[in-house]
C-alpha cells in the first residue's frame, strides 16, 4: 500500500445505540378479526399464507383451531367481520368467503390432518355427541396423541349441522367429507348409542379417564298456554331433522312459522320450498330499526332474513300468537295479535300481547320454532356430581348456540381434559398478545380494493346450494385485503426510512440492530399495521 | 466493510453522527443506496459531510471526497472530466445542502450544468444552514424562525420568500431537474433511477426535514415531509429541457395549518405577539398563515396540482405492498477501488 494513503476508519465503530432513550421492538399483536372468531382462528396469519398463495399453509394455519373451514365458511355467521378493522376503511375482509374457500380446497386435493406429537398417550378419553363441539374436542385430543371415542344417539355424524342446517345452506357431502377428514385421525366413532339410556354415564366413567359431553340443546321448547293438540303442529327442529335426513313431508297451501330466530328462518324457507306459502310470526322489529338494542331485533342473522323474503317467505313483525284456531282436528288459523313486550314481569321472555289487536292468519300448519332446551336425560349427574375430568361443551354449556362457538369450546374442552389428565393448567396459547385496534394503523398506506362477495343463485326452488364459493382469483384479491393488523407483512417501510441503517432486512423479515438505532421513533410512527412498538428505555 | 444487510449495500451506514430522527441522513441514505458503490461522490460541506465523516471515521463505502462549502459542483467537473478523458463512465454525483446549492454553490452549480458534465447534483433541502445552528437560507420559507430570522415584536420570522431554485436550474435547459421527498420512496426512487439513465448534468431537489432546525419530534421526519407534499407547499414535479413533463397529483389538498403546527419554527404564528408590519405587509401570525396558505395555492394552480392527468396521485404513490414493492438493486456490488 501506497504510504500517502490514510486508510479511514468506518463510523461503524462508533455505536449511536447509546443515544437512545426509547426503542423500537417488533411485537405481533391479536387481531379483533381472531379476538370475534368464536373458534379463535388465527385468521390474520392465515390470511397472510392465502395472500402469499400458499394454500395448504393457510389451511393448516386455520385447522390448529377449526377443522371445519369448508362447513363454517358456509354457515357460521362471522362475528369476525364485525371486529374486522378494515370495516373502518371501506368494508371487513370477507373471511368467510375465503375460509371456504381453503375448506373446500382441501377436500378437492385430499388435504389430511396431521398429528401434533408422535407419542401415543394411553389415558382414553370418551365424548357424547358428534357435533361440531364434539367433533372439535376428538380432533384436538387425537392430534395431541389421546385416543378417542365419540358417542352419539343418531346414525349420523355432525348433529346439528347435520340434522338442524337445511342442504341449500350446508350440503350433506361437505359436511361429511370434512368430519371423515377429522375421523381418519384414528377417532373411534360409535353411531346409535344413546349415553345415559343405551350406555350408562357410570359405565362411561369406569371405561375412560376423562368425558367431555358435548350432547347440544336439541330439544324443543314447547309453547305453554295452546291447546296440547300435537295435529298439524310441529316443532321446529323436529321439521328440519325430517327434511335434513329425507323424510317425505306434505303441507297444506299455509304454513305459519312461529319464532323469529335462525330456526324459524331455516324452517321456512324449508317449507318455502315444499311450495307452502309461508308467513313468519316474529316477536321483535325487524333488523336496524332498534340500533343500541340489539335483543329488540330478529335474532335471525340479516343475510338469511333478505334470503328469505327474496323467496318469498312473508315476515310479521312484533306480533305473537294468543291461540290455534281450529274445526274439529284441523288447523285452519292462528290468532295473532301485536307484542307489547318481549318479557313478562318477572323478566322471563315471554311476549305479553295488546289486547284488542287480534287478527286471524288463515294456516294449515303451525310450526313452532320458539328455542331449544339441552336434554339431560340419564345425564344428571354430569351437572349433580361435577367431577374435573368430566368437561361440558358446545349448546349443552350455555349461550351464544352458534357453530364456531361450539368449536372453540371443543378446543376449551380439549385443554381443560388434557390438564385434568396431566395435573397441569390448561394452555390456551397467543392470547398474551396485546390487543390491537384501528386507531395503531396507518390506513392511507393501503390501497382502496372493494370487497369481493359471493354470488347468490336464482334458482333457489332446486334445493341445490344458494351460495357460491370464489374462485382462486377473488380468493387471492380478497385475502390480500387485510390489513395485517398488528403483524409485519413485509412492506419495507421501516427498512425504508431509519435513517441510520439500524433495521435490516433479512430473508425472514427484519431485525433492529440496537447498536446504532437511536430511537427516533420513525419505524413505529411509520409501521402501517401497528406492529413496531416504541419501549421506553429504563437503564 | 459492512455488510449486514444482505438487501442493501448501505452505502451511508450506520455509526454516523446526524441527530436522531433527521430527515437529509435518511434522503442521503435511499440515494446513494439506489445510484450503489460503484459511483463517485462529491459532498459539500455542510451537516452530510460532517456527520458522516468524524475522529477519522468514515460512514461512506464508496469513493466519496469533500470539497469546500462553495465548489462542490466546480470539483465534481474536474472528476468527471478526468474520468471521461480515460474512457471511465463511472457515475459522478454531487451531494449539497441548500446553503450549498440555493446560496454559495450556486455559481459552480450553474457552471457545471452550462457546461453540460454528465454528473447527477442533488441538493438535500432541509431549508436553513443547519450545520453551524440554523441560520436562514435563501431556501428557507417565508414567516419561518430560525436563529437570524427571529420572530418577536419586530418580526414574524424570515420576510423573503423560499427562492425558486429549480425554476433557475430549469432555466438553463438542461436534461432532467426534479424535485422529491423521503415520505413518498418510490417516488423518490423513480427519479433517482431515471436521472441515472440521463447523460448530462441533472439535478435532484429532496427536501429533507430537519428534526433539529425544524423542531419537530424526531419521529414526524416522514410525517412533516409528506405533509409538504400534501398542503401544496412543496409539489413534486419533473421538468426536462426546461419544461413541466410529470407532476405528482394532490389527492386532497391539505390545509397548510396541518403542516405548520408539527413544527416549532412556525409556533410563533399560532401565538403571535409581534405588531410589525412585515416586509409583505401582514401584520401578525394569523395573517402569515394566510400568506403561506396564498403561496401553496399558488404553487398548486402553476404546477397544475389539482388537475394534473395522471394517475400517480398522493395516494397511489403513498401505498405499501405485502413483501414491498421494490428496494434496492445494488446488492453484491463492491466499492470501485
Ligand atoms: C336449525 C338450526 C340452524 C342453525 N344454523 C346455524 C348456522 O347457520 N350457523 C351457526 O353458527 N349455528 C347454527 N345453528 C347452531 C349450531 O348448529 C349449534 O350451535 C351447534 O351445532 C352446536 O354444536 P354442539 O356440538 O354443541 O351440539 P349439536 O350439534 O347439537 O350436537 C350434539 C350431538 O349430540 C347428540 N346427543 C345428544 N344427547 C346425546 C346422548 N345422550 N347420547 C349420545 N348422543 C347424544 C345429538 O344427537 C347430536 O348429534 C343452528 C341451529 C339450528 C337448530
Ligand atoms: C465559505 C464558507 N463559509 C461558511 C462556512 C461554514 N459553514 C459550514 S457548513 C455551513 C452551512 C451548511 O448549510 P447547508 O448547505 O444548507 O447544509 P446543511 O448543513 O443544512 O445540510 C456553513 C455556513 C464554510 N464552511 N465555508
Ligand atoms: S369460524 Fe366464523 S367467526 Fe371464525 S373465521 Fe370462520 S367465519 Fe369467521
Ligand atoms: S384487516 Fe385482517 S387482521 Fe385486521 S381485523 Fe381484518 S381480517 Fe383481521
Ligand atoms: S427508525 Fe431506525 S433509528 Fe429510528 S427508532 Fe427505528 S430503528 Fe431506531
Ligand atoms: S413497517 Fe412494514 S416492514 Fe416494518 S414492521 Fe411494519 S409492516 Fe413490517
Amino acid at each position: 500500500m501506497n504510504g500517502l494513503v490514510i486508510e479511514p476508519g468506518s463510523t461503524l465503530a462508533y455505536h449511536t445505540g447509546d443515544w437512545r432513550t426509547q426503542r423500537p421492538v417488533y411485537r405481533d399483536k391479536w387481531p379483533p378479526c381472531g379476538q370475534t372468531c368464536p373458534a379463535s382462528e388465527d385468521i390474520q396469519a392465515w390470511l397472510a399464507y392465502a395472500s402469499d398463495q400458499k394454500w395448504e399453509d393457510a389451511w393448516r394455519k386455520l385447522t390448529e383451531r377449526n377443522p371445519l373451514p369448508a362447513v363454517m365458511g358456509r354457515i357460521c355467521y362471522h362475528p369476525c367481520e364485525l371486529g374486522c378493522n378494515r370495516k373502518q376503511m371501506d368494508s371487513a375482509v370477507n373471511i368467510h368467503g375465503v375460509e371456504r374457500y381453503l375448506g373446500d380446497m382441501a377436500l378437492q386435493k385430499g388435504w389430511r390432518h396431521k398429528p401434533i406429537t408422535d407419542t401415543q398417550k394411553t389415558q382414553q378419553v370418551a365424548i357424547i355427541g358428534a357435533g361440531p363441539a364434539g367433533l372439535s374436542c376428538a380432533y384436538q385430543l387425537a392430534r395431541r396423541g389421546y385416543p378417542v371415542t365419540i358417542f352419539d344417539n343418531q346414525d349420523v355424524a355432525g348433529g346439528t349441522l347435520y340434522s338442524g342446517i337445511p342442504e341449500y345452506r350446508l350440503p350433506k357431502s361437505i359436511l361429511a367429507q370434512e368430519i371423515n377428514a377429522i375421523l381418519e385421525l384414528g377417532i373411534q366413532l360409535r353411531l346409535n348409542s344413546n349415553v345415559g339410556t343405551e350406555i350408562s354415564m357410570d359405565a362411561l366413567r369406569n371405561d375412560y379417564d376423562a368425558i367431555f359431553v358435548a350432547i347440544g340443546a336439541q330439544q324443543a321448547r314447547v309453547m305453554t298456554g295452546l291447546d296440547n293438540s300435537s295435529h298439524s303442529v310441529m316443532a321446529g327442529v323436529d321439521f328440519l331433522r325430517a327434511i335434513n335426513t329425507g323424510k317425505s313431508i306434505q303441507l297444506p297451501n299455509k304454513v305459519a312459522i312461529i319464532g323469529g330466530g335462525n330456526t324459524a328462518i331455516d324452517a321456512a324457507r324449508c317449507a318455502r320450498r315444499l311450495g307452502a306459502e309461508v308467513t313468519v310470526i316474529c316477536p321483535q322489529e325487524p333488523h336496524g330499526t332498534q340500533p343500541g338494542h340489539p335483543g329488540a331485533e330478529i335474532p335471525a342473522s340479516l343475510e338469511e332474513v333478505l334470503q328469505a323474503e327474496a323467496e318469498g317467505v312473508r315476515l310479521v313483525y312484533r306480533a305473537g300468537i294468543k291461540r290455534l284456531v281450529r274445526s274439529g282436528e284441523h288447523l285452519s288459523g292462528l290468532e295473532i295479535a301485536r307484542v307489547d313486550r318481549l318479557h313478562n314481569l318477572q323478566g322471563d321472555f315471554k311476549p305479553v300481547l295488546f289486547e284488542g289487536t287480534e287478527e286471524f292468519l288463515p294456516a294449515g300448519f303451525a310450526i313452532f320454532a320458539i328455542g331449544q332446551e339441552v336434554n339431560w336425560k340419564g345425564l344428571e349427574a354430569v351437572i349433580e356430581k361435577p367431577a374435573n375430568n368430566i368437561t361440558v361443551g358446545g349448546d349443552a354449556a350455555g349461550k351464544p348456540r352458534f357453530a364456531a362457538t361450539a368449536v372453540g369450546s371443543g378446543f376449551q374442552g380439549a385443554m381443560i381434559t388434557i390438564a385434568s389428565l396431566t395435573g397441569t393448567p390448561p394452555v390456551y396459547e397467543q392470547h398474551e398478545k396485546a390487543e390491537i385496534t384501528v386507531k395503531q394503523l396507518h390506513l392511507p398506506y393501503y390501497p382502496a380494493v372493494i370487497r369481493n362477495e359471493s354470488a347468490i343463485l336464482e334458482r333457489w326452488k332446486d334445493n341445490v346450494e344458494l351460495v357460491t364459493g370464489f374462485n382462486e382469483e377473488v380468493t387471492l384479491n380478497e385475502a390480500q385485503r387485510c390489513l395485517s393488523c398488528g403483524v409485519c407483512f413485509q412492506c419495507d417501510n421501516c427498512w425504508h426510512f431509519c435513517p441510520d441503517a439500524a433495521v435490516i432486512k433479512n430473508d425472514t423479515g427484519y431485525e433492529i440492530d440496537y447498536d446504532y438505532c437511536k430511537g427516533c421513533g420513525i419505524c413505529a410512527q411509520e409501521c402501517p399495521s401497528g406492529h413496531i412498538n416504541m419501549e421506553i428505555v429504563t437503564t | 466493510m459492512d455488510k449486514r444487510d444482505p438487501y442493501r449495500h448501505n452505502v451511508l451506514t450506520s455509526g454516523h453522527r446526524a441527530c436522531s430522527g433527521c430527515g437529509e441522513a435518511m434522503a442521503a441514505r435511499m440515494v446513494t443506496d439506489l445510484i450503489g458503490a460503484n459511483a463517485i461522490y462529491v459532498n459539500a460541506t455542510g451537516c452530510l459531510q460532517v456527520f458522516t465523516t468524524h475522529n477519522q471515521q468514515s460512514s461512506w463505502q464508496a469513493p466519496w471526497i469533500h470539497s469546500v462549502f462553495a465548489n462542490a459542483a466546480a470539483v465534481a467537473s474536474g472528476v468527471e472530466a478526468a474520468l471521461r478523458a480515460r474512457g471511465d463512465d463511472t457515475p459522478v454525483i454531487v451531494q449539497a445542502g441548500d446553503g450549498g446549492t440555493f446560496d454559495i454553490g450556486l455559481q459552480c452549480l450553474s457552471g457545471m450544468i452550462e457546461r453540460g458534465h454528465d454528473i447527477l447534483f442533488v441538493c438535500y433541502d432541509n431549508e436553513a444552514y443547519m450545520n453551524t445552528g440554523v441560520q436562514r437560507s435563501s431556501s428557507t420559507p417565508h414567516a419561518v424562525r430560525t436563529t437570524t430570522s427571529p420572530p418577536g415584536r419586530l418580526s414574524e420570522g424570515k420576510h423573503h420568500l423560499k427562492k425558486d431554485v429549480l425554476s433557475i436550474i430549469a432555466a438553463h435547459h438542461m436534461p432532467y431537474a426534479a424535485t422529491a421527498t423521503v415520505a413518498f420512496f418510490h417516488d423518490l426512487k423513480a427519479k433517482v433511477e431515471k436521472a441515472m439513465t440521463i447523460k448530462g448534468p441533472r439535478f435532484l431537489q429532496i427536501l429533507s426535514p430537519c428534526p433539529l432546525g425544524w423542531d419537530h419530534d424526531a419521529s414526524l421526519s416522514v410525517s412533516v415531509s409528506r405533509l409538504a407534499v400534501e398542503t401544496g407547499l412543496f409539489p413534486l414535479v419533473e421538468l426536462e429541457n426546461g419544461e413541466v413533463t410529470s407532476v405528482m397529483r394532490l389527492k386532497q389538498q391539505r390545509p397548510v395549518q396541518d403542516y405548520l403546527k408539527l413544527q416549532g419554527r412556525f409556533k410563533h404564528l399560532f401565538n403571535s405577539t409581534s405588531t410589525a408590519e412585515t416586509a409583505t405587509g401582514n401584520a401578525n401570525g394569523a395573517a402569515e398563515i394566510r400568506h403561506l396558505q396564498a403561496l401553496a395555492d399558488a404553487r398548486i394552480r402553476r404546477y397544475e396540482l389539482l388537475q394534473a392527468e395522471t394517475e400517480w396521485d398522493t395516494v397511489r404513490a403513498s401505498q405499501v405492498q405485502r413483501h414491498g414493492r421494490g428496494g434496492y438493486r445494488n446488492t453484491g456490488q463492491e466499492a470501485a477501488s
